[in-house]
């Protein structure tokens, strides 16, 4: 039996649990392809237009697998990974908005519902009833294929921690790659580095992105990203502020900003961001707000669905640039 | 201390409170395009339209004299409980000097909650405190029954605005009373004042009923929402909001275990489309919609303010619900454009789509 994972949202995040629960019950996983200009359009033609991006793109993964000939397709429902907090609304209703938007997908799909204290989401898989009944997994496969997953994922954690990019962190973990031929984003002697903000299907999605993170490598900069952080340091922030924003990845990325305002070896951050985004824009305009308070630059690029390549280049070198001599200029002034 | 809170619905309730407990207050102006722009221009891009013009009229309020602002700090996971954090740095970093003072559900955060009673309770007493939070429960609840009734009169009445310059007085009738027994004169007059309106006799068979749903400040704001009531009032049909301040208080101020049942039967019947609250209205807003199906309506407005997180879920679903039920329902996006004629264009049109479809089943 094969099961389609689309290669959007999340998966950058819990694609390795995913992949090992099911392979371990028995299943053949199929993943899309990395996001394409014709995966984009599909999106779009089965959404209302004011919707934000990222989730277009989704849409046009899962009509991807709709094509091909899977038995299932994996739409998670994630609630909540930590207590009084929830996900953005679009994440809640997601399996909702598909099944009554798509014609006859509702029994092709997978929609477990996750609601978890942390991160990690184990918790949620160990109840037999997740599938709604569609998948017939026996308790004992089911717990063994839970613990398994989880191992994995949490080794992909402590990857991610190093500074790996989600998918240097993934290939590390499954031996794919050595740690050689990886370089950690926040190599430490790389002169200049940059706090990138953005939720995981932006910043990793090549396509969305433009492939900032090795357009920035490239430049020779380093980058830190929220899921480098301990979860210690993303609380430690939130904890300060009277009032956080509600949706789990938001408050991780507004923690992740005021970290690395505060963090001596960050030099300015950029903040990666679709069109269409509240909590974004949100979140941006506080950061935005704030950045003099630490005298770190902040630079927003945002995203549509046809962002010209060229453009983005020249912005991000000349922030670069900026920092760069910003960083020469205090260095002789100490 | 100069006192102002947001513009929303009917805002004489909560000067009334204010002003009981001896507060200068400031009451914003109306939104209006001025209001509009000014929030367009002060917010984020893609913050949601209430966000927006909350942010206009609490710059508007300040122009008046307010110093401090008195804000629900709403719930759930939408991101009405962060609109203070955003307002109040935005303003910050405009260099207008004002206090927020936050009320979150008692029952969420009781001690806050007290605290913030404390701020605003000056010296009266605690039972002056609880009697007039008694009071304008019944004004609320009293502006309500007045309210649904305007909403159908209107529709029939035989001098174009006569229903709304009524609703108009009422308003300021309720606005003068401060005991009990001027309440009731009030409500009392009101009633009267809407006995006199002359209507025009239509055959039940005849009459339309659309109902309005959506997220709650556009559904509750006139000035912003087109007055949406108005124009289907004008063109003959009946309304019915979703949402009244008098519920909403019994859902959201009052404790867990009474007066919820009319929300939660609601939000059951609109399980089978969103099966868990996703934030905002959008369980509620398809719950009404089924609702309204059930209870013989001839339509729907759903409002959807401008980046509304959960409405643009429901406003996904709706076309499924429309051919499931087949209960039509328009979606009108509500930002600074609209109120154009093209929506009003697209209202007649829905409207006469609905008598269309009328007339061809009595016949
Ligand atoms: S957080 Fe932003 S980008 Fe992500 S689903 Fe919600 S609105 Fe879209
Ligand atoms: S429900 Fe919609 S309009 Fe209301 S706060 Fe949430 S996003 Fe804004």
């Amino acid at each position: 039996m094969k099961i389609g994972i689309p290669q959007s949202l999340l998966y950058e995040y819990y694609y390795l649990f995913w992949k090992t629960y099911f392979e371990e019950l028995g299943f053949e996983v199929v993943t899309t392809p990395p996001t394409t200009k014709g995966i984009i359009d599909k999106g779009v033609k089965l959404s209302v237009p004011e919707i934000c991006v990222p989730i277009k793109v989704y849409i046009g993964h899962v009509a991807t697998l709709l094509e091909e000939d899977v038995d299932y397709i994996f739409v998670p429902r994630f609630v909540s990974i930590k207590k009084g907090q929830f996900f953005c609304p679009k994440f809640m209703g997601l399996p909702d908005m598909l099944r009554y938007s798509i014609e006859g997908i509702e029994e092709k799909l997978l929609m477990p519902s996750i609601s978890t204290k942390s991160d990690n989401i184990a918790e949620a898989f160990k109840d037999p009833k997740l599938f709604q009944g569609k998948l017939n997994i026996g308790m004992k496969d089911n717990k063994r294929a839970v613990e398994k997953a989880e191992k994995i994922w949490l080794d992909f954690r402590t990857n991610s921690k190093k500074g790996y990019s989600c998918k240097e962190a993934a290939e590390i973990t499954v031996g794919n790659v050595g740690k050689e031929e990886c370089v950690p984003l926040n190599k430490e002697e790389v002169n200049l580095t940059i706090g990138l903000i953005g939720y995981v299907y932006n910043v990793y999605d090549a396509f969305i992105s433009m492939d900032i993170v090795n357009k920035l490598r490239n430049m020779g900069v380093s980058i830190k990203t929220f899921e480098m952080l301990e979860d210690d340091e993303i609380n430690k922030e939130l904890k300060d502020m009277s009032k956080t924003l509600f949706w789990t990845f938001s408050d991780k990325l507004l923690a992740a900003g005021y970290h690395f305002y505060k963090n001596e070896e960050v030099d300015g951050l950029i903040h990666v961001t679709a069109f269409g985004c509240g909590p974004d824009s949100m979140l941006g305009k506080l950061l935005e707000l704030d950045s003099p308070l630490y005298n770190k630059p902040f630079m927003t690029v945002r995203i549509d669905e046809h962002s010209g390549e060229n453009h983005l280049q020249t912005r991000i070198e000349a922030f670069v640039d900026m920092l760069k001599r910003k960083k020469i200029n205090v260095q002789r002034g100490a | 201390m100069k006192v102002s809170f947001p513009y929303m619905g009917t805002t004489v309730v909560y000067k009334k409170l204010l002003e009981l407990l001896g507060h200068e207050v400031i009451v914003p102006p109306k939104p209006s395009q001025r209001t509009i722009n000014l929030g367009v221009k002060y917010s984020p891009e893609f913050a949601c339209f209430p966000l927006k013009v909350i942010m206009g009229s609490y710059i508007e309020a300040i122009e008046k004299g307010a110093e401090v602002i008195i804000t629900s700090g709403g719930h759930g996971p939408c991101r009405a409980g962060f609109y203070e954090k955003v307002h109040s740095k935005i303003l910050q970093a405009e260099n207008h000097d004002v206090e927020f003072i936050v009320f979150d559900s008692m029952f969420r955060n009781f001690k806050g909650f007290f605290r913030n009673i404390y701020r605003i309770k000056q010296n009266n007493s605690w039972y002056k405190v609880s009697q007039s939070l008694l009071f304008v429960y019944n004004m609320i609840k009293k502006l309500d029954i007045l309210e649904k009734e305007v909403e159908t009169i209107r529709a029939y009445e035989i001098r174009k605005g006569e229903t709304t310059r009524a609703w108009e007085k009422i308003q300021d009738l309720f606005d003068k009373a401060s005991t009990k027994k001027e309440l009731e004169g009030a409500f009392n007059k009101g009633t009267q004042l809407l006995r006199e309106i002359k209507q025009e006799k239509v055959h039940d068979s005849n009459k339309i009923r659309i109902g309005i749903v959506g997220e709650i400040y556009v559904v509750m704001e006139a000035s912003i929402n087109m007055k949406i009531e108005e124009i289907l009032g004008s063109l003959g049909a009946e309304v019915e909001r979703s949402q009244y301040l008098s519920q909403w208080i019994n859902y959201n101020v009052t404790p867990k275990f009474i007066n919820r049942t009319h929300e939660m039967e609601i939000l059951k019947k609109g399980e089978k489309y969103i099966p868990i609250p996703i934030g905002g209205h959008a369980k509620q807003t398809v719950g009404h919609i089924v609702d309204f199906n059930e209870r013989g309506f001839d339509g729907v407005i759903h409002l959807m303010p401008f980046a509304c997180l959960p409405e643009l879920v429901s406003q996904s679903i709706i076309p499924k619900i429309t051919e499931e039920l087949g209960i039509p329902v328009l979606t009108l996006a509500i930002d600074e454009q609209a109120g154009t004629a093209n929506s009003l264009t697209r209202i007649e049109a829905f409207l006469d789509l609905i008598q269309g479809k009328k007339s061809k089943k009595i016949s």
